[in-house]
């Protein structure tokens, strides 16, 4: 007579769940206890040679200038680290938007049947993309910058609005109010041109009337901007040169000049190839289904492939995005007041380094993740909802 | 599974090494307790066991509370921080060498503790992290042209020694621009490199003057003077003896740039040391005050010999390690400075006393001795007694 023996558990040490826990335990306590030491090390040294491992820092005066803004060398170090993250941020948000359009158009232009310009476009992404960020930053502050750009001396001014020199480029800007004040008249512009062009277009599918959503949303935002421009007390200075610097407008920094080119001309290689290949990752029946609706060349690219394309494109994108981001910090070498130059002159100027560049990571951390969230944000709404 | 076993041993084993912590790591458990002595090293309770040399005096935890001049006396080398692109004080030769002022100034430190001036590993170091390098053991000691400020003193963790060169914050403009005193300066971009109090007192000196300075810190020195030579500097701010250095390479010849009078800045720059290491500053410190001594005395590494030689002069005999006479027989003085009794006569035969070192790298350059002089010739050198 035969039992059939219910299967019995094996013994803890040769149970395979129990083992995998073990071992995953014993991996988080080593990388967990080799981070305590490491941090341990760091403090006991530090208090040892009397450094400080705090944040006191922050509350000291500056004792430096960030060329382009109002901060001045009474202020704390925490204003100066508010100044760098905004001047990462100007010089972040800028290259992104100009590296996509860039990038997108030589993406569409390798794909061009047009010899040349897929020649062109294909010999820029070859030796662009292949060339390190540092030289090509190199190339644009000592060659773009300083000898392109006439000297102060001769600057060009076109039309007597704007003054181009190795000093910095300057254009005309408004003054008379604050900035935040007119970028709340912009929104609400902006808001009251959306809304209105809803309503229109509700009108127009209900009662067929035209909608003119363009035209009535378009109107309320000019006049707001128009009227609040006036009303509010702002004018427009255009910039002149006097002496050795040119004053009235806005004058960007000719190092930002030189750091948001290299970035954007380096990136832009690199979304050029993610663009041609979300492009052809379209299925060509798409195109051919377009031309059979005798649409034009534009007319298939912007409606019906480069939709598609960039839904594959949104996160390898948000890589070069964040790529982006971390690269600016090359502009410190070239005197671009951003996080890292903020960083490492504040060091110089007495404070403790560790925590400063810990702070400084942390920052550089945050800023990656919002990006990447929006990205994912993005990707989610776009991707295709399958079933 | 096995591979990741075999991969976590070698971790575990690599970590026991480090910590240089007797116990056998065989197991996990072992691990734990390893890196538990490791963070109890760092309380420097078992330090340095006699067999395990080499490798774990380069762990920042071990090298606690004995003075570096035992552990540099036992490596037989010196540790100099240093530079390697600053015309008379620290460039390299041909042949790979430091030569200059402050490496002179590592020999002397050598020369006195080891008997041996050229038992000096010098050790390039970029301006920002000159202190890290000190603070984490890097380097026994450093030269390199470093401003002795309080926030230093007290922040750093750094002792500052008597200062070797007494310098000042002054301005260089081409010799062309017209400007003849900083206060003619109004509305100019002032560069200045990274890393050092320059754009702090740049910003001070043009608030005090009422003026208007755009200050632009850059990396590297090359870089402000390629800005300078393209004209998008009017001015360039650093230590008059940078200066001088600088304008002694100057492409377009040291007479197309004009250093301005005015000085507006202290900067004794001084060797550095540790701190809490009484010992080993004392002894740094009276190798420095040997060369100011030696040429109190008038004696050179050309004279030196004769000088011992011949010389009744109780003091100079006390001061070269000399046996002299007293109502007890003869004797040798020994300070109790750690440093072998003939250090003095080491440092100027080998190196040479404070004057010849300042006409061998500083007064080819230009600099005159000003306030560099000896004490009774109008300057700030002054050595205390050595009896």
């Amino acid at each position: 007579m035969t039992t059939v023996e219910a299967p019995q558990r094996p013994p803890f040490w040769r149970d395979v769940r129990v083992l995998s826990w073990a071992f995953q335990l014993v991996v988080f306590a080593l990388v967990a206890f080799f981070i305590y030491w490491l941090v341990g090390n760091y403090q006991t040294n530090a208090e040892r040679v009397g450094i400080s491992t705090n944040f006191d820092f922050l509350d000291q005066p500056a004792s430096f200038e960030i060329p382009g803004s109002e901060f001045s060398q009474t202020q704390p170090v925490r204003d100066a680290y508010v100044e760098g993250i905004l001047n990462t941020i100007r010089i972040s948000v800028v290259g992104i938007v100009l590296a996509t359009v860039l990038g997108t158009l030589i993406g569409i232009g390798r794909l061009s049947r047009n010899w040349v310009v897929s020649r062109l476009a294909t010999v820029y992404v070859e030796v662009v993309r292949n060339l390190p960020l540092l030289v090509i930053m190199v190339f644009t502050f000592l060659g773009l910058v300083l000898q392109v750009l006439p000297t102060i001396q001769e600057a060009w001014t076109p039309g007597g609005i704007m003054v181009f020199s190795n000093r910095g480029i300057a254009v005309p800007w408004y003054e008379g109010n604050s900035g935040t004040v007119l970028f709340l008249l912009f929104l609400v512009g902006a808001v009251g041109w959306w809304a209105l062009a809803r309503w229109r277009q509700g009108v127009a599918a209900r009662t067929g009337a035209p909608s003119r959503a363009g035209l009535i949303g378009g109107g309320f935002f000019v006049a707001v901007m128009v009227i609040g421009w006036f009303a509010l007390g702002f004018s427009v200075t255009t910039p002149v040169v006097e002496g050795r610097l040119s004053v009235g407008g806005i004058r960007l920094d000719p190092s930002y000049f030189a750091v948001l080119v290299a970035l954007v001309v380096y990136t832009a290689s690199h979304i050029a190839e993610i663009v041609r290949g979300s492009i052809q990752a379209v299925p060509k029946g798409q195109g051919e289904a377009a031309s059979a609706l005798a649409l034009s060349g534009f007319q298939r690219m912007w409606f019906i492939v480069l939709p598609q394309a960039m839904r594959i494109a949104i996160p390898p994108l948000g890589n070069q995005y964040l790529n982006l981001i971390k690269n600016s910090s090359l502009g410190a070498g070239f005197a671009y007041f951003e996080l890292t130059q903020v960083t490492q002159i504040t060091v110089g100027n007495g404070s403790p380094a560790i925590p400063a560049f810990t702070l400084a990571l942390a920052f550089y951390v945050v800023l990656s993740l919002i990006t990447s969230a929006a990205v994912n944000i993005a990707n989610r709404r776009f991707a295709l909802v399958q079933r | 599974m096995k591979r990741w076993i075999a991969l976590l041993a070698v971790f575990v084993l690599v970590l026991a090494a480090c910590t240089g912590d007797d116990d056998t790591a065989g197991d996990d458990g072992g691990a734990t307790t390893t890196a538990g002595g490791g963070t109890e090293t760092t309380a420097a309770t078992e330090t340095t066991a006699p067999g395990d040399g080499g490798e774990s005096t380069t762990t920042v935890a071990q090298v606690a509370d004995e003075s570096l001049i035992e552990t540099v006396t036992a490596n037989g080398v010196l540790k100099c921080g240093t530079r390697d692109a600053l015309p008379g004080f620290a460039v390299l030769d041909e042949s790979g060498e430091h030569v200059g002022f402050d490496s002179d100034f590592c020999r002397v430190i050598a020369a006195a503790v080891l008997g041996d001036a050229e038992a000096v590993e010098h050790i390039d170091l970029e301006t920002a992290d000159r202190f890290t390098a000190l603070q984490s053991g890097q380097i026994d000691v450093l030269v390199r042209n470093t401003t002795w400020t309080a926030s230093r003193d007290g922040g750093e963790g750094a002792t500052f020694m008597q200062p070797n060169f007494y310098d000042g914050q002054g301005m260089m403009v081409s010799a062309d621009s017209g400007f003849a005193s900083v206060s003619d300066m109004d509305g100019v971009i002032v560069c200045v490199a990274k890393g050092t109090t320059t754009e702090g007192n740049a910003a001070a000196e043009a608030t005090r003057l009422g003026l208007n300075w755009e200050v632009r810190a850059f990396d590297d020195p090359n870089l402000i003077q390629e800005a300078f030579l393209a004209g998008q500097c009017d001015g360039w701010s650093s230590d008059v003896s940078q200066l001088v250095a600088v304008r002694s390479v100057y492409p377009d010849g040291p007479d197309a740039l004009t250093i301005l009078p005015e000085v507006f800045s202290k900067e004794p720059l001084a060797p550095a040391v540790r701190d809490g290491d009484t010992a080993w500053a004392q002894a740094v410190n009276w190798a420095i005050l040997a060369t100011i001594q030696a040429e109190e005395f008038g004696i050179t590494s050309a004279n030196v010999d004769d000088v011992l030689a011949s010389s009744e002069d109780i003091n100079i005999l006390r001061f070269l390690g000399a046996e002299f006479e007293t109502d007890s027989g003869t004797t040798v003085l020994d300070p109790g400075l750690g440093l072998p009794t003939d250090f003095a006569y080491q440092i100027v035969k080998q190196v040479g006393n404070y004057g010849e070192i300042f006409e061998r790298h500083l007064a080819p350059l230009g600099l005159e001795r000003g306030v560099n002089a000896l004490w009774f010739d109008g300057g700030l050198l002054y050595a205390p007694p050595y009896r």
